[in-house]
């Protein structure tokens, strides 16, 4: 799985403590999110697309598309 | 608050699993059992660098707005607890097959201990390697 979860945080000027204050978890989730090595809930997904303008779809790039 | 009360229970607890961990040795080294002794330092020591680990780390991440748990430390959590469960079964079983020939337990007590120390290293362990790890 690859992410523009990176990408999208430079667009808007938010470091990974920004972001993982905004959707509400601990800087590593967010780290491994942009690493591609966590699967995060369908909730989680909703949250940081939430945060970062965007949508699941956009955010989220799997492997097999 | 939450994670306040649940950072102070953490204290509450390695605190009294580290001083029984210690009267355990002490009571060992008393009668001369020095391998016991070792085992209960040993042990009461890893969960004392454990404990001191997730305070920093807890106080560090409360200080700076995080919260002590999300959603993947949960699953690094379960994971790691459920992986030292199912080692513990094998640890058992292999203290009450060789307590009798290869280990001399001086009592019950005291194989139930060892037992306990070291499902409390698995779990550190396995804790720190799913930590790292994709999951």
């Amino acid at each position: 799985m690859k992410t523009r979860i990176k990408e999208l945080r430079a667009r808007y000027d938010l470091t990974q403590e920004d972001l993982a204050r905004k959707v509400g978890v601990r800087r590593e989730t967010i780290l491994f999110l942009e690493k591609g090595k966590y699967n995060p809930s369908l909730g989680l997904a909703h949250k940081v697309a939430k945060a970062l303008k965007t949508t699941i779809d956009e955010l989220f790039v799997f492997d097999d598309e | 608050m939450k994670d306040k009360i649940r950072m102070t229970a953490i204290i509450i607890i390695s605190l009294l699993v580290i001083t029984t961990g210690a009267l355990f040795s002490l009571k060992s080294f008393a009668i001369g059992e020095i391998a016991g002794g070792v085992a209960g330092v040993f042990i009461a020591t890893t969960i004392l660098v454990f404990a001191i680990f997730v305070f920093i780390r807890g106080n560090r991440d409360m200080k700076k707005g995080f919260p002590l748990q999300d959603e993947r430390s949960r699953k690094v959590i379960e994971k790691a607890t459920s992986k030292a469960f199912y080692v513990s079964l094998y640890l058992l079983l292999a203290i009450g097959f060789l307590s009798d020939d290869l280990i001399k337990f001086r009592d019950v007590s005291q194989a139930i201990s060892i037992a306990v120390g070291v499902m409390a290293i698995l779990f550190a362990v396995f804790w720190a390697y799913y930590n790292r790890k994709e999951i």
